[in-house]
């Protein structure tokens, strides 16, 4: 059968990773690394097209879950020790998945031992509806990256190097979306954020670049400590950390409604995990910094796939969260918080980039609002339809950086529009996208989320879904705005420019390489970049302006059909649908702020200083980022530091001289009795003699009193 | 006969002349200042504790004590070997045979 | 092939010991013929170990297998006994098989008194054996003794700067704690009418000391092993010892010395006093669970890397006691599987910063940044082992950390949630410290510091450096990728270790309320069944 194929989408590419690594070895070979990796990758979208087919649902059939097991991982198993087989082989009966082993006991004789699992985590993959999603999700913009960043880094001394990381997030990602257990789908996390620092940090000869991959490793850790202890606590709540079985034992609490503490602690923990991965408050420090890295891991990693985890950790998990009443709202809550807080940093930022990353902020906040609201399809829909224009954001971003040696800020270019009119306009497709303009991608995913929002609070009288959903429309008048502030201030007005002062993918290269027709080329002058790295891009704009209406219906039938389904969803056939209201509002919010950035960055710039010299202040606070980072690091990074130090010092001083003290007293002692030994033969002797004597003396009065009495 | 007068001996003779023995050696050792005369000195202590067991194992009946007799011999015939050869050898040093001569090795 | 068997574990440990005195007999050996022969010794044992390994009853791991007892005093009942049980062999396997490694990455680095040198290691090869072999108190505790005397010197001779301070402190403090452990293993044997054997004792020592004796015996034995381990706070001599110790001996102390301790924890002192045990976990909980912050912290602000790995080492045994003390099977197998892989991570490690040091004679994190530029190679094992150190799921560190934690996030009585949550920053930590040292060494602007003799200012590791390694992160990642071929066999003998720990089952003063059967060890339920003769 095919879907055993699935078994291998994550080890191609752990494959090739190792291949790509050797190839970094030879220096002929580097240019293979990229072949190597592309196709791995296009392998694993291969077998995911091919297996789809089995998990689309037809009507309303459910489609059933399948399991593919590859290897053990870690289980702990317990053991009984019996004498006879007949009891052995009842109590293996009554314990399923255990086994029963025969053999000679301490006694000689024959003894029976039934091994049954106490803590089972294989390697082994659930596949479903929504783990096809995501695989085209993974591989489908993994393979358009990867052929994009051939070119792009092109040139580059750590191009196999790239390519091997590329390859291992990969496998990583799959294996996340793929895994049928809380502890392989850890493995899959700590992976893409081992990737993501390998990556963050692949200009490792910049402080910048090295500081930020620390960053991001260390935000992750404390997510990943929270989803580690939600792990521990599902584990004794549930007695197994395997998914479908963890999913069918909540059914049942839900049924009976025997919930405890830890039910509501797992989801929040679980959160923690999903809050860092996906850079939401308060942990999404990371990922602005996080643009530190090549442009193409920025679109792969920070845009497309990776910090999507945590939208993916909580839609699969749906039921554990839905247990807890407290969970699902607080998730919508922290993403629409987000998103707005996101969305206002993004308006005064230069550095294009950034901006992209504090929008991806921004637009992870939309899904986990959506989720929030049981709008799970609307989530993963948005997570789909983001994939491709945030991709195709990044990859424009890349082209013009390419153009312009590195050049990423806004104040110092504009007018591009001759130079670059690929790129301008297939970024103007992006931008579409992303300000949710009609009929565009963003428009459809939106408008879903939204509409689910509007609803719940609507038909079950809810105050906090509509301030929600009024925060979401607010942050979408935002995104058109900052979406085109970028667009109109790089590609319209009058044409200038400044070089960059680094030349991307053509990193200090100690001699080694300096013929390539790209790098010699944008040495001289803006260029546009090359069709490999165009082609891709083609397709993700295709994607971002029709992925909308084409696949809505799809996404949907495939999450409901999967554990995403809400147990409880919200009232759809009673209550009023908004769908058709929202798409109408959301046009014309994000027509309006397409016109609002179009006036203040196209026709009239003046106005825009102005503007801002108004809000002085505001401004300020708003390019700072809220001083959240210093926050950060003048509250948790300095004194823990300053901590370490006084550790460090109570070690040496206190702890150490106290055992130093402790080994004095006997030098002390020997100080106090060395001037009777300076070696003065016949005194020793003397010593001996009285000691003799006393002793002799003492037993001899020992003696006399035992006689005496 | 040799028998007959060996019999006459009882126990306390031979814890005399090991105890004079012995006191003997202890005094030459504390006055002397001649480290050969010294050394001589503790080898008559050990003969007479040796004298001591010899008479104990007779006493008792075993030859326990015979037996250690015999290696304390063994080992005080090693021992006498190195200590004269040291004794020489500090003799070589200083020129002289007087123990306080050494005194200046202080722990 | 019988005699092979039955005199299995006599010849290990015989091995390296004969080869060291081949050695000091051969007359006019060459350097380099001293290190190929003590490379061959050393294989000679791994490759004895590995048929030991063969042929070890996997089918029944909680029995001694090669069990074989040399008479010594007889009079006193002191004999040599030897056998093994699994937890013991995987150690076994990790002594032999780091050895040849350690051997061979002392290559270059020693270049005075070479036989000496290794003939030392070899001498103290087999006492580390002796230690995980030994049947019998007497025995197990010469053998853990006898280690520090070749340490001693190893450290003394060929370690750096401040290595006879380094040497002196290392050999009081462990050997002070010893002799306390010392006199409480003999009162233990004279409460038992003078049994020595391990295993007898293992049924009568619960028995026959009271729970006040039990107290005071566990005070006495923590007081070698927690020094041992080290448990915070008498981890003092640790920073010390292995930043002034040659590589060799760094490598050594933290891949099978500190592990003599853990593992005199678990087969001794908590079989033989169980009640004790049950009560000290909370403190000795504590006790790990500070350790792991504090020295987690300390490693932030080192300058020195060996320091920095040094520090990590008493926050990563940290982990391995929490999860011993958990009384469970997740935390006291991740637990031994802590001891493995901290073995394999951080001797890795020390290799790593030994080449470093061999090539600028510093190991200063303010004098090198960037190596990864000229040294890629160097550079791809340093992250690789870092990594596996910080716990990266994958790779072993991982196994081992996760059920520590589990273990004692699940443990009923003794610890509890708060302990693992506590314990779990110290993963942070670690992903600080560790890549806080990374990002220092390894990346950043290219900054070598200036060597007088200047031979090797460009040079990347070595074909004999790379075979060094390579077995290392092998192993690494195999046990990340299937521990459970270890796992497996660990929970049987763990079960005889908690066989007479208190069975509380209904008041608890840990009271959160668990709706799950607790599944702690029920060997004495299994034994019940069994004499029924179900």
């Amino acid at each position: 059968m095919h879907i055993e194929l699935a078994k291998w989408i994550p080890w191609i590419p752990a494959g090739a990773a190792v291949l790509c690594g050797l190839c970094a070895m030879k220096r002929q070979l580097r240019m293979a690394s990229a072949l190597i990796c592309i196709l791995a990758i296009c392998a694993t979208f291969g077998i995911t097209v091919l297996i789809s087919g089995s998990f689309s649902p037809n009507g309303n059939d459910p489609v059933k879950p399948r399991t593919v097991e590859v290897f053990d991982w870690i289980s702990i198993w317990g053991q009984q020790v019996f004498s006879s087989r007949i009891s052995a082989e009842s109590y293996a009966n009554e314990n399923p998945g255990s086994k029963m082993i025969a053999r000679d006991g301490t006694d000689g004789e024959k003894e029976f031992v039934v091994r049954k699992p106490i803590f089972v985590a294989d390697f082994s993959y659930l596949l479903d509806s929504l783990t096809i999603v995501m695989l085209y999700v993974v591989t489908g913009v993994g393979a358009l990256v990867a052929i994009y960043a051939a070119g792009y880094m092109a040139g580059d001394r750590g191009y196999a190097r790239f390519f091997s990381a590329v390859c291992l997030f990969i496998f990583s990602m799959t294996t996340l979306v793929m895994a049928d257990n809380l502890l392989l789908l850890f493995l899959g996390w700590e992976g893409v954020g081992l990737c993501s620092y390998l990556l963050i940090g692949y200009y490792y000869d910049k402080p910048t670049a090295v500081a930020a991959a620390k960053k991001a490793f260390v935000v992750n850790r404390i997510g990943d400590l929270g989803f580690l202890i939600g792990i521990f606590t599902a584990y004794i709540r549930y007695d197994t950390v395997v998914i479908h079985e963890m999913i069918s034992t909540v059914s049942a609490t839900m049924q009976n409604g025997a919930t405890d503490w830890k039910d509501h602690l797992i989801p929040f923990m679980l959160m923690l995990g999903a809050f860092g991965k996906s850079a939401q408050l308060p942990l999404y420090v990371w990922l602005p910094d996080a643009m530190e890295g090549p442009t193409p891991v920025s679109a792969l990693i920070h845009a497309a796939t990776m910090v999507t985890a945590g939208v993916y950790l909580i839609v699969r998990l749906l039921p554990l969260f839905e247990i807890s009443p407290y969970a699902l709202p607080t998730v919508a809550v922290v993403g629409a918080v987000t998103a707005l807080f996101a969305a206002t940093i993004a308006l005064c930022q230069y550095d294009i980039k950034r901006i992209y990353a504090y929008s991806t902020i921004s637009q992870l906040g939309y899904m986990f609002l959506g989720v929030g609201f049981l709008s799970t399809a609307g989530g993963i829909f948005h997570l789909f339809t983001h994939a491709f224009f945030k991709a195709l954001l990044f990859l424009t971003a890349g082209s013009v950086m390419h153009a312009l040696a590195g050049q990423l800020d806004l104040r110092k270019m504009s007018g591009l529009r001759k130079k670059l009119p690929v790129t301008c306009w297939l970024m103007f497709a992006g931008c579409l996208a992303l300000a949710g303009f009609p009929f565009t991608a963003g428009f459809f995913s939106k408008d879903m989320i939204l509409a689910a929002t509007f609803e719940k609070g609507i038909n079950e009288q809810l105050i906090l879904p509509n301030v929600m959903g009024v925060i979401g429309l607010l942050t979408a008048l935002l995104t058109a705005f900052y979406a085109f502030r970028l667009w109109f201030r790089i590609f319209t007005g009058p044409e200038k420019y400044e070089m960059g002062a680094e030349h991307h993918g053509a990193e200090p290269d100690h001699g080694v390489r300096t013929s390539s027709s790209v790098q010699v080329e944008h040495v001289h002058d803006a260029h546009e970049v090359s069709w490999l790295m165009n082609a891709p891009l083609l397709v993700l704009a295709c994607g971002a302006l029709t992925a909308g209406f084409l696949g809505h219906e799809w996404i949907e039938r495939m999450v409901v059909a999967s554990t995403a389904e809400p147990a409880r969803p919200p009232m759809m056939d009673e209550g009023v649908q908004l769908h058709g209201l929202m798409m109408v509002v959301s046009g014309v919010i994000s027509v309006v702020g397409v016109m609002a950035a179009a006036y203040f960055h196209w026709l009239n710039r003046d106005a825009t200083e102005r503007f801002a010299d108004r809000f002085v202040a505001t401004v300020r606070v708003l390019t700072n980022k809220y001083y959240v980072d210093e926050l950060y690091d003048a509250m948790i990074v300095r004194p823990l530091r300053v901590v370490g130090g006084i550790f460090y010092q109570v070690d040496r001083l206190v702890i150490d001289s106290l055992v130093m003290a402790l080994g004095f007293l006997p030098r002390a002692l020997g100080l106090a009795i060395q001037p009777s030994q300076r070696g003065a033969l016949q005194g020793y002797g003397i010593g001996m003699a009285i000691g003799l004597v006393s002793i002799v003396v003492l037993v001899l009065m020992a003696i006399a009193s035992g006689h005496n009495s | 006969m040799v028998v007959s007068e060996l019999h006459s001996l009882v126990l306390s003779h031979f814890l005399f002349t090991g105890a004079v023995l012995f006191i003997f050696g202890l005094v030459g050792f504390l006055c002397r200042r001649n480290l050969i005369m010294m050394f001589l000195c503790t080898e008559m202590m050990f003969q007479g504790v040796v004298i001591t067991l010899v008479g104990f194992s007779r006493f008792h009946g075993n030859l326990t004590g015979q037996t250690f007799v015999i290696f304390v011999l063994t080992v005080a015939a090693a021992e006498a070997a190195l200590a004269l050869g040291l004794v020489v050898l500090l003799f070589r040093r200083k020129r002289t045979l007087d123990p306080e001569a050494w005194g200046e090795l202080q722990g | 092939m019988n005699w092979l068997l039955d005199l299995m574990l006599v010849l290990l440990l015989a091995m390296p010991l004969l080869s060291g005195v081949v050695l000091v007999l051969l007359p006019d050996l060459t350097k380099s013929m001293v290190r190929v022969f003590s490379l061959l010794a050393t294989l000679a044992t791994f490759v004895l170990s590995l048929i030991g390994a063969c042929f070890f009853d996997w089918s029944n791991p909680a029995a001694l297998s090669f069990v074989k007892s040399v008479e010594w005093v007889g009079a006193f009942g002191l004999q040599f006994g030897f056998g093994v049980n699994a937890i013991s062999m995987w150690l076994v396997l990790l002594t032999t098989f780091l050895m040849p490694l350690v051997v061979l990455g002392s290559f270059s680095a020693i270049q005075d008194r070479v036989k000496e040198f290794f003939l030392w290691l070899l001498i103290l090869e087999s006492a580390m054996l002796g230690v995980f072999v030994a049947t019998d108190i007497v025995f197990f505790h010469i053998c853990f003794e006898f280690t520090l005397i070749p340490l001693y010197f190893l450290i003394g001779i060929y370690g750096s700067a401040q290595r006879l301070k380094a040497a002196r402190v290392f050999f009081l403090y462990t050997f002070t704690g010893s002799m306390l452990t010392f006199s409480g293993l003999l009162y233990v044997a004279w409460r038992c009418d003078w049994v020595f054997s391990i295993a007898t004792l293992y049924e009568l020592a619960p028995q026959r000391l009271s729970e006040i004796e039990q107290a005071w015996v566990m005070g006495a034995m923590l007081a070698g092993f927690a020094v041992k381990v080290p448990l915070f706070p008498l981890h003092t001599w640790l920073p010390l010892a292995h930043t002034e110790a040659p590589t060799a001996g760094s490598v050594i102390l933290a891949g099978v010395l500190l592990k003599l301790g853990t593992y005199a924890l678990l087969q001794l002192a908590i079989p033989i006093a169980p009640i004790a045990a049950d009560q000290f976990a909370p403190i000795i909980g504590l006790l790990a669970v500070v350790g792991i912050l504090y020295a987690a912290l300390i490693c932030w602000v080192q300058k020195d890397i060996k320091k920095l790995i040094a520090y990590s080492s008493v926050s990563h045994l940290g982990f391995c006691v929490l999860g011993m003390f958990a009384f469970n099977a997740e935390g006291m197998a991740g637990s031994v599987m802590y001891m493995i892989n901290h073995g394999l991570s951080t001797g890795a490690l020390f290799l790593c910063v030994g080449m470093i040091y061999e090539r600028f004679h510093t190991r200063q994190m303010s004098q090198m940044q960037g190596l990864a530029q000229i040294m890629p190679v160097w550079s791809f094992f340093m992250v690789f082992f870092c990594l596996a150190s910080v716990g990266l799921p994958g790779l072993n560190g991982f196994v081992g950390e996760f059920l520590t934690l589990l273990g004692a996030f699940r443990a009923k009585y003794v610890l509890g949630p708060p302990y693992a949550v506590m314990a779990g920053f110290g993963l942070i930590f670690a992903a600080i410290y560790i890549l806080f040292m990374v990002g220092k060494v390894v990346f950043g602007p290219l900054k070598v510091p200036r060597v007088e003799n200047g031979h090797c200012l460009s040079c990347d590791l070595n074909l004999r450096e790379i075979v060094t390694l390579t077995p290392l992160a092998a192993g690494c990642l195999w046990l990340g990728l299937q521990p459970s071929f270890i796992l497996d066999t660990l929970t049987e003998p763990l079960e005889k270790i908690v066989e007479h720990l208190p069975q509380r089952t209904a008041v608890a003063h840990y009271t959160v309320d668990y709706p799950r059967i607790e599944v702690r060890m029920h060997m004495p339920m299994a034994q019940a069944t069994k004499h029924a003769g179900l």
